[in-house]
């Protein structure tokens, strides 16, 4: 498991790689605590690329639910996108794509951003 | 008794006085501890004594004790000298190394008192780098000590560590033993389950619920991470789900009203798959509604494999005020029900290769014929055949029901 932060327009990236299973969960939810407050302070929005990410266990599900609970109290966009089919099977079958925003690409992802503010 | 082990690691057999020497000069117990503050003390007062010898007018009975006193320190260093060589494995080595040098200064001016005293003074004055020697013999003693220490806390460590695995292991034993052995006797119904907890501790469970109609509530759920964290979770999820399932008659209601309660006791923030099914035995309609949770399998006795899908809920803990649709199927004789946790799917081999639904599928189908007991037998067997030497990540829980009217 393997994070890369980069900043595009009013957003800030964290790409996610590798696999989310639950030895890389504290590891992941270190990394996404750290881009949720730098993009607080920045003002701009969170957005998940999950296109290297091949597999989240329900330890790694937790890590993006209590994110997506943070982006919302403290009023950061937070979404998901770039989901691989299997990675966005477990987001269906667990119904956590319905509580948080998952985007089929970034560039939708960013429009999503930019309809916001 | 001659302990031919201990003896091999000496570099070389000691005679009993080198031995002797030895333990004095060279080990780090409480005589050679005494031994080197002996000649600490001594080394401080020869010092002293050089200094009062150069004050002119001393009495002549001082002048008398100190030269008894230089008699006894010089007798002490010769002896602690000669102890050194004695005890050292290269004696030449010893003699010619800095400290030998400095041991033998220390005593050599005695020996030659025809030379001038003001050379001898300054020479006696160079015992006190002695103290060096003694400061590093000190250095040593507290490594020594430190190592001692932290071997002892290792130990400790690992005393509780073992402690700890055998908690564990108790609460792992207590967690599958709250589970029911056996699936509600009806002479319709062919029902077991297992459950192959993790190494760590997981969150599966499954559960069969004899509701106050006559029919069956039949659970499979999983709590989201491991531990003690999740196995808690499950404790109480399993409660909350049982206490539900007696007062709702339908399975969305029954899982809206536990996950509402659950939300309310989660500080966690950990949650709960759940399938939740109510079987009648006697008409074979299962009624069931889904909270996150893997698809069921059932395995038609024509050898058609249908999964319980349809529309599903967000699992439970997560959210209050979800809705769970319901869904009913009408089971026909020998069909055969399969509910599993992701244990199974995801269970990994060396290659990290999952075992996937494909091979779940196709275990279910080769042994559907049998009992159900066979059947979560030979599941459980091929995952873990499969599995080989990849350590077991995840519980693996599997329910197989085959419903037989008379």
């Amino acid at each position: 498991m393997k994070t890369r932060t980069e900043s595009i327009e009013r957003a800030l990236i964290l790409n996610a790689e590798g696999r989310l299973d639950f030895s890389a969960a504290a590891g992941f939810q270190k990394d996404i605590e750290q881009a949720l407050s730098s993009a607080q302070q920045g003002s701009v929005g969170l957005i998940i690329d999950c296109n290297g990410l091949e597999y989240v266990s329900s330890a790694g599900l937790r890590v993006f639910m209590l994110a997506a609970r943070t982006a919302q109290r403290t009023s950061v966009y937070f979404a998901l996108c770039s989901l691989q089919q299997s990675v966005r099977e477990v987001f269906e079958l667990s119904g956590f794509n319905r509580v948080m925003t998952v985007q089929p690409d970034r560039a939708t992802a960013l429009a999503g951003l930019r309809g916001k503010s | 008794m001659s302990t031919p082990e201990i003896a091999a690691t000496e570099s070389q057999p000691r005679s009993g006085l080198r031995a002797l020497a030895a333990t004095l000069v060279e080990g780090d117990g409480k005589y050679a501890r005494r031994f080197d503050n002996f000649i600490l003390f001594l080394i401080a007062l020869s010092l002293l004594s050089v200094g009062l010898e150069a004050i002119s007018g001393l009495p002549a009975w001082a002048r008398t004790a100190l030269w008894i006193e230089e008699l006894i320190v010089v007798a002490a260093f010769a002896f602690e000298y000669f102890l050194r060589i004695v005890a050292a494995d290269n004696k030449l080595a010893f003699i010619f190394s800095f400290y030998g040098i400095v041991d033998l200064l220390a005593i050599a001016p005695f020996f030659l008192s025809g030379m001038d005293t003001r050379f001898l003074r300054v020479l006696r004055v160079l015992r006190i780098l002695r103290v060096l020697k003694l400061q590093r013999r000190v250095l040593e003693a507290a490594v020594n000590d430190r190592t001692r220490e932290l071997a002892e806390r290792n130990a400790e460590l690992e005393r509780a560590q073992a402690q700890l695995r055998e908690e564990l292991s108790v609460a792992r034993a207590l967690q599958s033993s709250i589970l029911p052995a056996a699936f509600p006797a009806r002479a319709e119904c062919d029902g077991t389950a297992r459950m192959t907890p993790a190494t760590t501790m997981g969150g599966d469970f499954y559960d069969f619920i004899e509701l106050p109609d006559a029919r069956i509530g039949i659970v499979m759920a999983d709590v989201s991470g491991k531990g003690v964290p999740a196995a808690f979770f499950m404790a109480v999820s399993r409660t909350s789900l049982r206490e539900q399932a007696s007062h709702h008659s339908t399975p969305g209601a029954c899982l809206a009203q536990t996950n509402d309660v659950l939300c309310g006791q989660n500080p966690l923030d950990l949650f709960v798959t759940v399938f939740y099914a109510i079987l009648d035995p006697a008409t074979g309609v299962l009624c069931y509604a889904n909270g996150g949770h893997n698809p069921p399998l059932i395995a038609r006795a024509d050898g058609a494999i249908e999964s319980l899908d349809g529309e599903g809920g967000l699992v439970l803990g997560v959210m209050p005020g979800v809705s769970y649709p319901e869904h009913t199927m009408q089971l026909r004789p020998d069909d055969r029900l399969v509910l599993y946790t992701d244990g199974i799917t995801e269970a990994f081999n060396p290659a990290n290769e999952a075992y996937g639904l494909e091979r779940l599928v196709a275990e279910i189908l080769a042994h559907r014929a049998g009992s159900s007991h066979t059947l979560v037998e030979r599941i459980c067997g091929s995952v873990t055949h499969f599995a080989g030497t990849a350590p077991q990540s995840d519980d693996i829980t599997l329910t197989a029901l085959k419903w037989n009217p008379r």
